[in-house]
């Protein structure tokens, strides 16, 4: 029987991740930014002395980018394309979670379901179709826009997602024949095992060639650096947002950011294993239901631990005394301490109740939530990491390293799986 | 002079696979981060209104004062020679009699309009007196409207020297 819990847990999964995680990932490029750089970033706004190292920040460009007035150019002349292009790239943007699986099948009162945003079993070819779209919807507001730099970055935005897609498309054939699946749940059930029996056999391990392929055409998908050609702000300004200001600028900045979000839990679940556990199977979970309890809370305790420390060593400024800081230290260690004092005792109490599987079900897939967050956050951290990195590549040496490069490493491995998924 | 041959780098096979040069950059940048989120109270970065800055020195050119005479009467003698040489035309004086017989002139106004101002210390250079002077060390100047900005002789005269030398040298 069919029923509706997985469904609302992957709704509720997805708009954290998608739209929730926005402000958090704006913060987070900007913080890491700064310290790769030898830099501090923002860290200065604050509600009522909480500037929670800096995240305010991202709430106060929210409020901004809201309030600010509704510019339209007068030279515009198709107004509803003008409007059309954001919305294009911000909803395909979010529409690509709608496939990918936060956990195995949930099992709960009224039957199983499958932690889904869309019980379809599409999987790799919604993403495909979605991600490809988005590039329309930045290619339209470049020639909407009717601008010079703006034309010049949806050309460049064509030119591009030209030479990479093939790439894309073969790595992900590669992966096709190795998982003999199109559906994202049956690929990570598949990664769920080990290879030779010590490595978890995720798709980095058994594919590297295709991973590697696949996560470089990653970051050309979502318009980021190097492959940002088509913003190019150091060049044309701002490309293909040149015209656009407030919301409708948000609504491209936030579809940037939801894409890399979309980007990366597509790279965990088709290369990291998705949702499992290095060397746990899921079935594991729900078999030691105290296992993972007991362990839930030995992880939890130097971890909140750890974090006190680190806050009350770095939120403050050497040699200097300052109030407002350390009353939001002294108030976010209460806090912390006493959420992880009622964690321990709840785990605690738990131990000693026999569990329904009903119950055991609902923490494997929390547990399984959990892993695959945080390996969206590590992902989403090397898209960061690489931004702040590499250099930008030019307009025509992203189209050689597409068709010259890539293209004919993805056909070799394409050639090699096949050859090697026949013999074996 | 011999020709000194370039070494050109790029042609290797470790370095047309551009992979390890972009590993090693990552280490670099990752190296640098985790040392930063390890400590970030190290971070060089002064958050300005807490922390002040520290190097400022004697001939650091801050907001302008105008010096007295070993009397504590004002050492300026209204000669307009900082008002010429003046290349954004900032300074305003006006001059009057002195009457206490130290000597024969005086400011009766000595208004200083700094946001024309540019600080290029010329009026300090000008001046044979030395009255007026930019040792203050005052960098941060603020006024909520335009007329705020325009100080006075009374003001001039109240702000002390931050690095001693108090008065005017020439009396």
């Amino acid at each position: 029987m069919f029923s509706v819990e997985g469904t609302i847990i992957a709704v509720v999964v997805t708009t954290l991740l998608s739209l929730g995680s926005v402000p958090v990932l704006v913060w987070m490029e900007r913080r890491v930014a700064a310290f790769i750089q030898d830099r501090l970033g923002p860290n200065r706004s604050h509600i009522y002395g909480f500037r929670i190292g800096g995240l305010v920040q991202s709430l106060a460009d929210m409020l901004k980018l809201l309030v600010k007035e509704e510019f339209y150019p007068s030279h515009i002349k198709f107004k509803f394309y003008y409007l059309l292009a954001p919305a294009i790239v911000f909803g395909a943007s979010y529409l690509t979670f709608a496939v990918i699986p936060y956990s195995n099948t949930l099992l709960s009162e009224n039957g199983h379901s499958v932690v889904q945003l869309l019980p379809i079993e599409l999987g790799i070819l919604w993403f495909v179709a979605l991600a490809g779209l988005s590039v329309y919807g930045i290619i339209l507001a470049g020639w909407s826009s009717h601008n010079k730099y703006g034309i010049l970055g949806s050309l460049r935005a064509t030119a591009q997602v030209i030479s990479y897609e093939v790439a894309m498309g073969l790595a992900i054939v590669s992966m096709l024949l190795t998982y003999g699946t199109i559906y994202l749940n049956g690929m990570v059930e598949y990664q769920s095992g080990l290879l030779f029996g010590f490595l978890p056999s995720w798709g980095i391990f058994m594919q590297p060639l295709a991973a590697i392929i696949f996560i470089i055409t990653a970051f050309a998908e979502t318009n980021r650096a190097p492959f940002d050609v088509a913003e190019g702000e150091s060049e044309i300004v701002a490309g293909f947002h040149t015209e656009y200001s407030a919301m409708k600028f948000a609504l491209f900045f936030m579809g940037e950011y939801v894409a890399m979000a979309a980007s990366s839990a597509l790279i965990v679940t088709m290369f990291f294993g998705g949702y499992n556990l290095p060397w746990v199977e899921g079935q594991l979970l729900l078999d030691n239901p105290k296992t993972v309890f007991a362990s839930i809370g030995i992880i939890l305790a130097p971890l909140v631990i750890g974090l006190i420390i680190w806050m009350k060593k770095s939120n403050r400024i050497k040699g200097i005394n300052e109030p407002q800081r350390q009353k939001e230290t002294k108030i976010l260690t209460i806090i912390l301490a006493s959420f992880l004092i009622a964690a321990e005792f709840s785990i605690i109490m738990l131990l000693g109740v026999e569990q329904s599987a009903q119950s055991i079900s609902y923490v494997a897939t929390a547990v399984q939530i959990g892993t695959f967050v945080v390996k969206v956050f590590m992902m989403n951290f090397v898209f960061i990491w690489v931004r702040w990195t590499l250099p930008r590549f030019r307009y025509d040496q992203i189209q050689s390293l597409g068709w010259n490069i890539l293209l004919p490493l993805a056909i070799a491995n394409v050639i090699i799986t096949a050859i090697a998924v026949v013999l074996l | 002079m011999g020709i000194k041959t370039v070494e050109r780098y790029g042609d290797t096979l470790a370095e047309k696979l551009y992979i390890p040069a972009i590993a090693k950059g990552l280490a670099v940048t990752f190296g640098h981060f985790a040392k930063n989120i390890a400590n970030p109270t190290s971070i060089p970065t002064k958050q300005y209104p807490l922390e002040q800055p520290q190097d400022i020195t004697d001939r650091y050119r801050g907001r302008h004062r105008l010096t007295k005479r070993s009397d504590d009467s004002v050492a300026c003698v209204a000669c307009f020679m900082c008002a010429t040489a003046c290349p954004a035309d900032c300074i305003f004086i006006e001059a009057t009699e002195r009457t206490d017989g130290v000597d024969e002139k005086m400011p009766a106004k000595f208004n200083i309009d700094l946001l024309e101002c540019i600080y290029c210390g010329y009026c300090v250079e000008a001046c044979p007196c030395d009255a007026i002077r930019m040792d203050t060390g005052i960098f941060s100047v603020i006024g909520k409207k335009r007329e705020d900005f325009i100080i006075t002789k009374e003001e001039l005269l109240a702000t002390p020297g931050a690095f001693g030398k108090e008065n005017s040298l020439a009396h």
